[in-house]
């Protein structure tokens, strides 16, 4: 008996994953797997029977209209946030790489909404625009020019653009974060020989900067691809999809489907999503190796 | 030398602008949670200058913010201590035995990050509810667990790879096995990491919505982010309190940020260097 324990703990090390790869089964991978069957399904989450409809769900998204428009909607919030990201992360990255008095207290600053909860940051913003008694219209009416205000949350065709920016304000912290920790790996020697080599400062960012960056830019674009596309909690704070749906992108438009009732469908919508995320990191991944390899 | 402040001007000019833009909202917050609802910003000239504290103990009853707290800490330590522990032993393995079997599963988990949560959602609430798990701590906490299980288990695998083995290996003559000689001493060597990872989760916790939206909707297992949607969307949109209310509510995430920035940052930079 004393020998057997032994020998259990003397292999005990490798078995050291199965409590992580037990959990990520039972709360991952079986709710994934089953997703897919859902997805064929005319379930409406509820009723103990449902019928196999083939691939008829996935066929239902592309006649719907609405969610034609929630794939828009998460293709353009989610391909315009992360270029905005990197760009605005990697400026404030290379300004706050200077030597200025101060620039800890502002990268500290400028982090400081990343760590908050977007849906609270959200509805800070939404304090700040709203059009009753919001402190932007109450700002430009002491100075006379409220006539700027527009109500933008309200606006079926701006609102999305105010949830960008509130979204690129809340993460653009996270994105110069990972540029400065690159920029940090970037040795003051050769970009001072650059320069004695008559190298300009742009010319020093192009060719020495840019591409001992890329795992800085790889991992950002990543990281923002998938957050961006599976955008929830901004946008239900600021417009919960509204005005009418203008705004509302594929999760929120799962989550609503879900709720009503259309449980086969909504799931189907998921596994699209899933492709709506998976294409564009993959197209990421490997334009970024191939600019790895030129460069 | 000389020449040097006046050419950085313009830098600082631009640094002080981001610092502003970015904490401008953050004053704004602050000045609706505590300004009494009768003075409006112009009559205080922008200034916080009035302060009206009742505002937040008002939020504070009428959302059962003590309440949520309790939980949101609940749910936040449970969460944060399970998918270490689980993590770093899985780390261990994948860093260390090298075996097919391994390559793919650890392989799995990353690309599972590319997954978003929403997706799941559906069929894990059958799932939730076929174990009892709705409205239930435990259940949250294991689900928040596996959440950070994968860039969890990334991180560590990744730093264990960089000790070295004879650590480990000079322990085992002395007598302990593998396992542990992994607790007793690389596990505290880990701490840099670990630091890092309770940081990560542990905001990620305070902050999640989307999952405890759905299976946490008994008033009495609310968490904070719930607390204060409250505030907007139940009672028409109550501002006063809402500020107030999410002034308190991401206290202890900011407390937890200023403490323990040094890890953070470089939990978040981890793989950025490295690629």
């Amino acid at each position: 008996m004393l020998r057997l324990a032994r020998r259990i703990n003397e292999r005990l090390h490798r078995y050291m994953a199965v409590p992580a790869l037990a959990l990520f089964a039972v709360f991952f991978v079986t709710p994934l797997v089953k997703g897919i069957r859902i997805s064929l399904t005319d379930w409406n989450g509820l009723a103990p029977d449902y019928h196999y409809v083939g691939l008829s769900n996935f066929i239902e998204f592309f006649h719907d209209d609405r969610a034609i428009h929630a794939l828009k909607v998460t293709l353009t919030f989610g391909l315009i946030s992360p270029v905005l990201l990197c760009a605005a992360g990697l400026l404030y990255a290379l300004l706050l790489d200077n030597r200025l008095r101060g620039r800890g207290a502002v990268r500290t600053f400028v982090y400081l909404p990343a760590i908050i909860s977007p849906l609270i940051m959200g509805y800070v913003w939404l304090l700040l625009l709203n059009s009753e008694n919001g402190a932007l219209l109450e700002v430009l009416k002491i100075f006379g020019r409220e006539s700027v205000y527009r109500d933008w949350l309200g606006t079926p065709d701006e609102a999305l653009w105010v949830i960008i920016a509130v979204n690129l304000w809340q993460f653009v912290g996270y994105a110069m974060i990972i540029f400065l920790a690159g920029l940090q790996g970037i040795s003051a020697d050769v970009l001072e020989a650059a320069k004695v080599d008559g190298a300009g400062y742009w010319t020093s960012v192009r060719r020495i900067v840019a591409p001992l960056l890329m795992p800085a830019i790889r991992i950002n674009v990543i990281t923002n691809l998938i957050g961006s596309l599976g955008v929830f909690d901004v946008i239900t704070a600021l417009t919960d999809g509204g005005p009418g749906y203008s705004t509302e992108s594929m999760s929120i438009y799962i989550m609503r489907s879900s709720f009503n009732g259309h449980t086969g469908y909504a799931t189907a919508v998921a596994v699209l999503m899933f492709l709506v995320i998976l294409i564009p990191v993959s197209v990421a991944l490997r334009l970024m190796k191939q600019a790895d390899q030129d460069g | 030398m000389r020449k040097t402040p006046l050419a950085k001007t313009p830098l600082y000019a631009l640094m002080i602008l981001m610092a502003l833009v970015s904490l401008i909202p953050f004053y704004m917050l602050l000045f609706t949670a505590l300004t009494p609802s009768s003075i409006s910003l112009a009559d205080s000239r922008l200034l916080l200058r009035h302060f009206e504290w009742g505002n937040l103990a008002a939020a504070w009853r009428e959302s059962k913010l003590g309440g949520a707290m309790t939980n949101s800490s609940i749910l936040m330590g449970g969460s944060v201590l399970l998918s270490v522990l689980v993590s770093a032993g899985a780390g261990y393995v994948f860093a260390r035995v090298n075996t097919w079997y391994n390559r793919i599963l650890f392989n799995v988990l990353l690309f599972s990050m590319m997954i978003p949560g929403v997706i799941n959602t559906v069929p894990l609430y059958s799932l939730m509810k076929a174990i009892h798990g709705i409205n239930t701590h435990w259940a949250m906490i294991l689900l928040l667990a596996t959440g950070f299980i994968p860039q969890s288990v990334f991180l560590y695998a990744n730093f264990i790879r960089g000790l070295s083995r004879e650590i480990e290996e000079s322990a085992v003559i002395d007598g302990c096995t593998l396992f542990e000689a992994f607790w007793r001493i690389s596990f505290p060597l880990l701490l840099p990491i670990t630091s890092t990872l309770i940081i990560l989760n542990a905001i990620a916790a305070w902050n999640n919505y989307a999952q405890s939206v759905f299976f946490l909707q008994s008033q009495e297992l609310q968490t904070v982010p719930l607390a204060i949607s409250r505030f907007v969307q139940t009672y028409g949109a109550d501002y006063t309190k809402m500020a107030s209310a999410a002034l308190i509510g991401m206290l202890p995430a900011v407390i937890i940020y200023f403490v323990f920035q040094r890890f953070f940052v470089k939990g978040i930079s981890a793989g950025a260097v490295k690629g």
